[in-house]
């Protein structure tokens, strides 16, 4: 589903991701761990088309798409999905308004009729559950004034109205209790599917309480260093991350 | 030579003595200046809602050469008991040795009679002196400056002239103490200071107007103020000139990168005064904070002008001001930040807040934004708006009587700019004079 | 890798929907004097006294001078070089059909769903027998005239109801008022009347009605509405189309006067040509609106969504003199290219107990350049008067301006008064977030512009809200090219 080849990316001449190989397959859960600085937001933002990143070697393909080619707006059609670490806040701009004008954008390229607004209001509810949201928040602005967990949440809540086929979480438990925690990672698991490939961007561990991953990759440096089963990441979280960077220089 | 008389300014003037020909010509072309602008009107966005017409009521001659003698004693009501500063005394506009206790100057630090320097080696403040408008204000060009500017350039003949080299720290703070002397006709003052810190220079500047009597008399002072690269100012101005007397203050900033300049303008005397902060960013990542609480009493008047320019990018501003009117008191605020192109980054946050107490009160307040760069933060949010009556009613319900409850609450409302004043001794005092003049108001 | 195209790229193009000018038939060779004057009264059969009131204004506008704005730029304009006089086109020197139009034009009318027989009309096509706007403006009339509205042009209520001219005309703007407002008095060619008399509330907006017929009342229109007590009316001025014109120079005057207990709902939305790129040939907007809120309770609400002209100078305002009145305005300005916007309001708080809300919404693209200008003067007299003003500016590209200019007078001790003004701009985090949701970076753009202006298109008439949105949509995106 992606694949990853020798992906080097600089921010302001500065190279962050120093040659990083992935391959991900329907239905895996794959999950990039590392200190900070690592390159983990930048691999994350690199593969969803954020501006200010160069690109100077490598390649990244989604179903055989050059993934590097397209507009941020051509990747999430393609299915292709982020939730962000710090969630945009765009005052004024109403969330039922800004959710359908997203999803009938993808349906519509997907070649999908676009929903009337009473489908479209049933299946958001049907959404709205999982996350334990309230529907008032339909009626808000996206993210404006929103708590840290309400925003996190709200991610969630996009990623299942959208239905990606690949969703990227950058540090989706940062700034969340453990009780926030619990619902994000239920909704998230919530989500899972065979056809649905996940990318879990973490510092800590204990997301991965929650959120089971079939791999784990551990990032330093730009690269990948360390990759294997969720053992791996109990290991780091024992030894801490300076064990790594220790092999890492040894590497 | 331009007839001054014709626009009431004439009297302001006398042929000063001759220290340096940049200086006459710079003297020569100010008055050329204050003749051909003539008398502001409202007509004037920067008079809009300030009528000269009481200053001009008034034959302002300069002060004359004798100083009132006067001995250290007689400071002793002015004084403020404790605070531990490099003293300087100006009396009616000039440098009083024998009341001014500067002590132990630190190495890289020098304080001088302006006047003084003058006499002995203008050249050592011909860059600061001789210049043209445009280096004290970002955004003119040729224009002449403004006249009360003019008028002191024309006619100053002291002031206090401080130093900082590079690297140098004052750790008490001055204070420049300008003491109005009561004179048998009115007079008018015209110091000039200059204020130099080096580059990573610090030091706290306490400027303070005082009277002794209640005569009429106008100052009109201005401070020059360069901050070089990293250095940090603070400066808290008090001033509390007699109720009969005019106050006019230009204070021209100019900052260098990642300098800091924090001043706290406390307005509570004068029957007429008039304060313009112009400030100008040279460097990136200075900070200007411009704090004031102004208390207009009974048909006392006071307007303030802010000129923020922000020339460079990635420098932040913030103006802050409070206003108390009470009897037939009047305050204008007028706040002008401009963001001029390419000064990306920018962040400028401008608040003026008001309490009105009376009937016959007036507050005119213009807070400016003038944008054109896009990627900036900048805000404005004034308010006009009285006492919360549920707070008066909590405290009145405590046993609190009504005056006191009101007063409590003024003093509250100044105190977030008292709160700012770098010594407990000047907050202490400040909060005094405040409570004192709200005491003696009729609040209601 | 792909770069994102930044916010400016998305508003770099230039306006595409300019039209050409045609040559209007028995117009008034240019320059202006006491004879003109004349002239133009007889033209339209005045009776006396209106001639009378004519000359008075010319002889005084002729003691006034020209004022000199400092925050727009235009070359002087040149009084006797306008014609102060046109009568309406006839049918032969109108396009025959749509396909004489510029399709560009045509494209926006259709993008803005406005039916094909109205897109004839605004696009000046001599009327045919399928288009009866005789017969729409019957039926309007006729349910207009059963609650005794009164709704003509001024023309015909000089004649019809001299009375309520004599006493109204020039009673809220006087022609002493400013330069443009005493050019418009004496020359006004026509313009709308409206009374509504007491206790009725009108039975539509008059919106529909005006946007097909009031075309061609010339550069100087004249407006008066008057509503009696316990009346209500809501009125559109404009189009959200944009509208062929050959004059460059429009100085219109809005006058209302609102009784007790009676409202005045005052909407605008004006989408004239800005000007080529170099901002040549658009419409200078100098217009002069203000109400008076005579009667206590009384309410006037001017809502405006601007989008057009090379310069706009307005300032609707309210005279809050009736005990308990209320005056509102809410603004969307957008200034682009080389347009710029001088806008605003006052309040002038009169009467015990006043309020009045102020929302200006300022948006500044290429080298667009903004400013909104307001007055808030609580007087004296104006026990427990409140004003909240709220001016926000979003700024679009690095080359565009935007100032605020404030003044807040307050005489009175029981008056709340706050203003909160911000200045943001579209950031790429924002951009970004969208089209990582699917959203193209113009349909981002939009969305976040119009969420910006969402408290002020809620003050609009339902359809007007939907079209003054698609109308700020297209704005941006006909920018997009």
């Amino acid at each position: 589903m992606l694949v990853v080849n020798g992906l080097k990316a600089d921010v302001g001449g500065k190279e962050i991701l120093r040659g990083l190989n992935l391959e991900v397959n329907p239905g895996e859960v794959h999950a990039i761990m590392g200190p900070n600085g690592s390159g983990k937001s930048t691999f994350a933002h690199v593969l969803s088309g954020r501006e200010g990143y160069t690109v100077t070697a490598g390649s990244a393909t989604f179903e055989g798409q050059d993934l590097l080619a397209l507009e941020p707006e051509e990747r999430a059609r393609l299915g292709l999905f982020l939730a962000f670490q710090y969630p945009v806040e765009l005052p004024g701009v109403n969330n039922t308004y800004f959710l359908k004008a997203a999803l009938n954008s993808i349906r519509k390229s997907r070649g999908e009729h676009e929903l009337d607004a009473v489908s479209f209001l049933r299946l958001i509810k049907d959404k709205l559950k999982i996350l334990h949201l309230d529907d008032s928040l339909l009626k808000r602005a996206v993210n404006a004034g929103f708590s840290g967990g309400e925003k996190k949440r709200n991610e969630i809540f996009q990623m299942a109205l959208l239905e990606p086929k690949l969703a990227i979480l950058d540090e989706t438990d940062s700034g969340l209790d453990i009780d926030a925690l619990r619902v994000v990672a239920d909704g998230v698991n919530a989500l899972r599917s065979p056809q649905r490939s996940m990318i879990v961007v973490t510092h800590y561990q204990r997301l991965l309480d929650y959120i089971q991953p079939d791999v784990v990759h551990v990032l330093s440096k730009g690269r990948i260093i360390r990759s294997g089963g969720k053992e791996l990441a109990l290991e780091l979280e024992e030894k801490g991350y300076g064990w790594i960077d220790a092999e890492g220089q040894a590497a | 030579m331009t007839d001054l008389t014709a626009n009431g300014f004439g009297s302001w003037l006398v042929d000063s003595v001759s220290h340096a020909d940049w200086l006459d010509d710079q003297r020569r072309l100010s008055r050329a200046q204050i003749g051909e602008q003539g008398i502001p009107t409202s007509k004037q966005e920067d008079w809009r809602y300030t009528s000269l017409k009481g200053l001009l009521e008034q034959c302002f001659t300069p002060v004359d050469e004798t100083i009132t003698a006067l001995a250290p004693d007689d400071l002793e009501d002015i004084l403020i008991p404790g605070l531990d500063s490099h003293r300087i005394v100006l009396v009616n506009g000039r440098y009083a040795p024998d009341l001014s206790m500067p002590g132990e100057i630190p190495k890289g630090v020098r304080f001088d009679s302006l006047r003084t320097l003058l006499d002995t080696d203008p050249d050592a403040v011909r860059d600061h002196l001789n210049r043209p408008l445009s280096a004290l204000r970002a955004g003119v060009e040729d224009e002449p400056q403004p006249l009360f500017l003019a008028l002191n350039t024309a006619g100053f003949d002291d002031g206090l002239v401080v130093r900082l080299e590079r690297a140098a720290m004052l750790e008490r703070p001055i204070e420049l103490i300008h003491l109005s002397v009561g004179m048998d006709e009115p007079r008018v003052a015209q110091p000039r200071h200059l204020i130099i810190l080096g580059e990573g220079a610090q030091a706290i500047l306490i400027e303070r107007y005082v009277s002794l009597g209640d005569s009429i008399y106008c100052t009109n002072a201005v401070l020059d103020i360069s901050l070089g690269c990293d250095a940090i100012l603070r400066h808290e101005r008090i001033q509390m000139e007699s109720a009969n007397a005019f106050h006019l203050t230009g204070l021209y900033l100019n900052q260098d990168a990642g300098s800091h300049y924090q001043g706290v303008n406390i307005g509570l005397g004068a029957r007429w005064s008039r304060t313009d902060l112009v400030t100008d960013f040279r460097g990136e990542h200075a900070r200007c904070e411009l704090q004031g609480l102004y208390l207009a009493g009974d048909r006392q008047f006071m307007d303030y002008h802010l000129d923020v320019t922000h020339s460079v990018p990635r420098c932040t501003s913030r103006e802050n001001f409070k206003g108390i009117l009470y009897g037939r008191g009047r305050a204008v605020f007028d706040g002008n930040v401009v963001v001029a192109r390419h000064a990306q980054k920018s962040d400028a946050a401008m608040s003026n807040r008001n309490l009105m107490l009376s009937e016959s009160a007036e507050v005119d307040t213009k807070p400016q934004l003038d944008i054109h760069a896009d990627d900036v933060k900048c805000s404005h949010g004034t308010t006009v708006g009285q006492l919360e009556p549920e707070m008066l009613f909590y405290l009145r319900s405590r046993g609190i009587s009504a005056a006191l409850a009101r007063r409590m609450l003024c003093l509250g409302f100044a105190g977030e700019i008292i709160q700012t004043l770098s010594s407990e001794l000047l907050r202490e005092h400040v909060s005094g004079q405040v409570g004192q003049r709200l005491e003696s108001a009729p609040l209601d | 890798m792909t770069s994102a195209p930044a916010v400016d790229d998305i508003v770099r193009s230039e306006y595409e929907h300019g039209f050409t000018t045609e040559i209007a038939s028995e117009t008034f060779p240019p320059g202006l004097d006491d004879g003109v004057v004349r002239a133009i009264s007889r033209r339209k059969g005045e009776p006396e006294f209106m001639t009378e009131w004519r000359l008075k204004a010319y002889r005084h506008w002729l003691t006034m001078t020209e004022p000199n704005w400092a925050a727009v730029a235009y070359p002087k304009i040149d009084f006797q070089s306008i014609s102060y006089f046109s009568a309406p086109k006839r049918p032969e020197d109108m396009p025959k059909s749509l396909d004489e139009i510029d399709p560009v034009l045509l494209e926006t009318y259709q993008k803005l769903g406005i039916p094909l027989e109205e897109q004839k009309a605004l696009a000046g096509i001599a009327v045919d027998a399928v288009f009866d706007s005789v017969s729409v403006a019957t039926t309007f009339r006729k349910s207009l005239a059963e609650a005794g509205v009164i709704f003509c042009s001024i023309s015909e209520a000089v004649h019809d109801y001299p009375d309520l001219i004599k006493q109204y005309l020039g009673s809220v703007v006087p022609h002493t008022d400013n330069y443009y407002a005493g050019l418009n008095a004496a020359v006004f060619s026509d313009g709308t009347f409206v009374y509504v008399p007491k206790g009725v509330r009108c039975p539509m907006e008059l919106s529909t009605y005006f946007r097909i017929n009031a075309r061609n009342t010339g550069q100087f229109e004249r407006t008066l509405i008057v509503a009696e007590a316990g009346s209500y009316v809501s009125y559109l001025e404009g189009c959200t189309a944009p509208q062929r014109d050959e004059n460059q120079l429009h100085a219109a005057v809005v006058e209302l006067i609102v009784m007790e207990d009676a409202e005045i709902k005052y909407s605008t939305v004006q989408n004239w040509y800005p000007g080529d790129a170099q901002g040549k040939g658009g419409i200078y907007n100098f217009v002069t609106k203000r109400g008076d809120c005579r009667g206590a309770r009384s309410k006037i609400s001017w809502t405006q969504v601007e989008t057009g002209s090379a310069i706009t100078w307005k300032y609707p305002s309210c005279l809050l003199r009736g005990e308990g009145s209320v005056g509102e305005f809410y603004s969307v300005a957008v200034t682009k290219g080389r347009q710029q916007a001088d806008t605003g309001t006052k309040m002038i708080h009169i009467g015990k107990d006043t309020r009045s809300t102020i929302v200006s919404k300022g948006i500044s693209a290429n080298q667009g350049r903004q400013t909104y200008r307001g007055l808030v003067r609580i007087g004296q007299r104006a026990d427990g008067a409140r004003n909240h003003t709220q001016c926000d500016s979003l700024l679009i590209g690095d080359c565009c301006t935007a100032n605020t200019v404030p003044y807040i007078e307050v005489r009175n001790p029981s008056a709340n008064m706050e203003h909160e003004a911000t200045t943001s701009k579209i950031s790429d985090d924002q951009l970004f977030y969208c089209r990582s949701r699917g959203l193209t970076a113009e349909d981002a753009v939009s969305m976040i512009v119009n969420g910006f202006c969402k408290e002020v298109f809620n003050e609009l008439p339902m359809e007007f809200a939907v079209e003054a949105q698609k109308l700020l949509s297209i704005s941006l995106e006909g920018a997009v090219g």
